[in-house]
């Protein structure tokens, strides 16, 4: 899977650090791709185009003073996602343009940080994977 | 309604064209460098609307603190409040982010000018807008250490040194090696002046011997200068001058020129203990040179004072009588000197009989010395 849109992905001068920022990003983004489709229940298109603004968020949050390397703010930026991806649906649950079910009402009213948290234990797995296939 | 509509409806952020950290820095660097009057409606849109570019000016600011204070603690305040205005900025937690560093950069700007009760209201807004960020944590430790840094600035170093040991294990658990060397070093500097200078030597030689320490020009510098303090002050003023010539090229090359300035005059002071009149004559008009420029007054007029000494002990009293009449009217103006202070009187009067008072200067340089 990549970031799609070519004024994310076309960086002239790039440095090392936003090269494996984008690295990242490509890697966790199939996860990043269930969270907003699966679980918050986006629609293909709307969850590609909501990624595209994660990974400029992204891109800059690793720029922070302090911020540990990309691949350690992953966890954030998962919180970013599921946050993103909830005020999305609440937005489209709230005008009405989208019907609201139980379950996308229990995951609505759960914080972003939590539910960010059960992807991360996917993101370990993930990781644990890549790292035994290496 | 069609897919797209709906997108649309979302109340999101225009995307912008993703800039590299260089592009933004040039962007940037055109802001930064352009005086209020240069700089174009059109300029100051792009740069304060753009999320990176507004990310580079932050850490173009951050790195321009230590020499060009004033006008960072400028420049930081007039970023936070353009943005303050602004409903959104960016992505997610990034207007609170922005507005955080705004204002921890110029708190840390205004404790450098000493305007400590406006660094304390700066750093009061960082926090407040840090709290609101993703990942608050690297960020509120940058406040802390900034709070303890006021702490040291206004002499209470117990409490700066009980709340250290705590933060430099924040900064260590955080992976910010840079920021846990600086609380070894505020640490350092607490016990140097609460009279523990035996304490003081062991953590700075611990410093100086820590690998970690040599890629942090500026910091390394700082410790060697310290060093070289301490080694005067134990009597030890061989040991101080070889100190000082190591720190003053790292010092220059990471623009803390304030610390430059102050070490001149260390330089100066070591090279007349050490019988190198002539040499210290020019390394005591460098330092004033320097502060002059930082438009530090005081401190300017304290080593004309130091200088008039040396140039007198060269019997070159014309220049000397110079250096003094210089001196005196910012001693005066600035209230260096208690209230009818005697001595002043003496010397003005031997410098317009050209006979310096030598007593005269002496007592009063020292006395400028104590209270500055």
């Amino acid at each position: 899977m990549e970031i799609s849109d070519e004024s994310v992905t076309r960086l002239t001068d790039e440095s090392p650090l936003e090269k494996e920022v984008k690295l990242v990003f490509q890697d966790t983004l199939g996860l990043i791709h269930i969270a907003l489709v699966a679980h918050y229940g986006m629609h293909d298109s709307e969850a590609t185009e909501l990624e595209k603004d994660l990974y400029l968020w992204f891109h800059r949050f690793c720029m922070r003073p302090g911020t540990r390397s990309p691949r350690e703010a992953r966890p954030f930026l998962l919180v970013a996602c599921c946050q993103f991806a909830r005020e999305f649906q609440r937005y489209l649950v709230g005008t009405g343009v989208r019907e609201s079910d139980d379950r996308l009402q229990r995951l609505l009213e759960r914080e972003p940080s939590e539910v960010a948290q059960d992807f991360s234990r996917s993101l370990e797995l993930l990781t644990f994977r890549q790292t035994h296939d290496a | 309604m069609p897919e797209t509509g709906r997108i649309l409806q979302f109340p999101q952020q225009v995307r912008r064209k993703i800039l590299s950290s260089a592009e933004a820095g040039l962007v940037a660097n055109r802001y930064l460098g352009a005086s209020e009057s240069e700089r174009s409606e059109e300029l100051r849109l792009v740069a304060l609307n753009d999320p990176d570019v507004v990310l580079a000016i932050l850490a173009q600011l951050r790195g321009m603190a230590d020499g060009s204070p004033s006008l960072v603690a400028s420049e930081a305040r007039d970023v936070y409040r353009v943005l303050a205005d602004k409903q959104s900025l960016g992505f997610f937690d990034e207007r609170d982010y922005f507005l955080g560093e705004s204002a921890l950069i110029a708190g840390s700007a205004l404790r450098l000018l000493g305007r400590r009760d406006e660094a304390e209201l700066w750093l009061d807004r960082a926090e407040a807008s840090f709290r609101h960020v993703v990942n608050p944590g690297p960020a509120l430790a940058n406040v802390s250490y900034a709070r303890l840094t006021l702490h040291y600035d206004c002499g209470r170093y117990d409490r700066a040194l009980s709340l250290l040991p705590s933060l430099a294990l924040s900064f260590e658990k955080l992976s910010m090696r840079r920021e846990a060397l600086k609380c070894r070093f505020l640490e350092a500097m607490c016990l140097k002046n609460s009279s523990r200078t035996t304490e003081a030597l062991r953590k700075l030689e611990l410093l100086v011997s820590d690998p970690a320490l040599a890629s942090e020009s500026g910091l390394l510098g700082l410790v060697l200068l310290n060093l070289g303090d301490l080694a005067t002050y134990e009597g030890r003023r061989r040991e101080a001058l070889p100190l000082y010539q190591r720190a003053l090229p790292l010092l220059q090359s990471s623009n803390q020129a304030f610390a430059v300035a102050h070490l001149k005059g260390l330089i100066g002071e070591a090279l007349r203990a050490d019988g190198r009149v002539a040499a210290a004559v020019e390394s005591f008009r460098a330092a004033i040179a320097d502060y002059a420029a930082l438009g530090m007054v005081t401190w300017v007029a304290y080593l004309r004072l130091v200088l008039s000494e040396s140039l007198i002990a060269l019997s070159r009293n014309r220049e000397a009588e110079w250096e003094i009449l210089a001196a005196l009217p910012t001693i005066e103006a600035e209230k260096m000197l208690p209230e009818g202070f005697a001595a002043v009187t003496l010397l003005r009067e031997s410098v317009r009989r050209r006979q310096t008072d030598g007593n005269a200067l002496r007592e009063i340089r020292q006395q400028v010395k104590v209270s500055h």
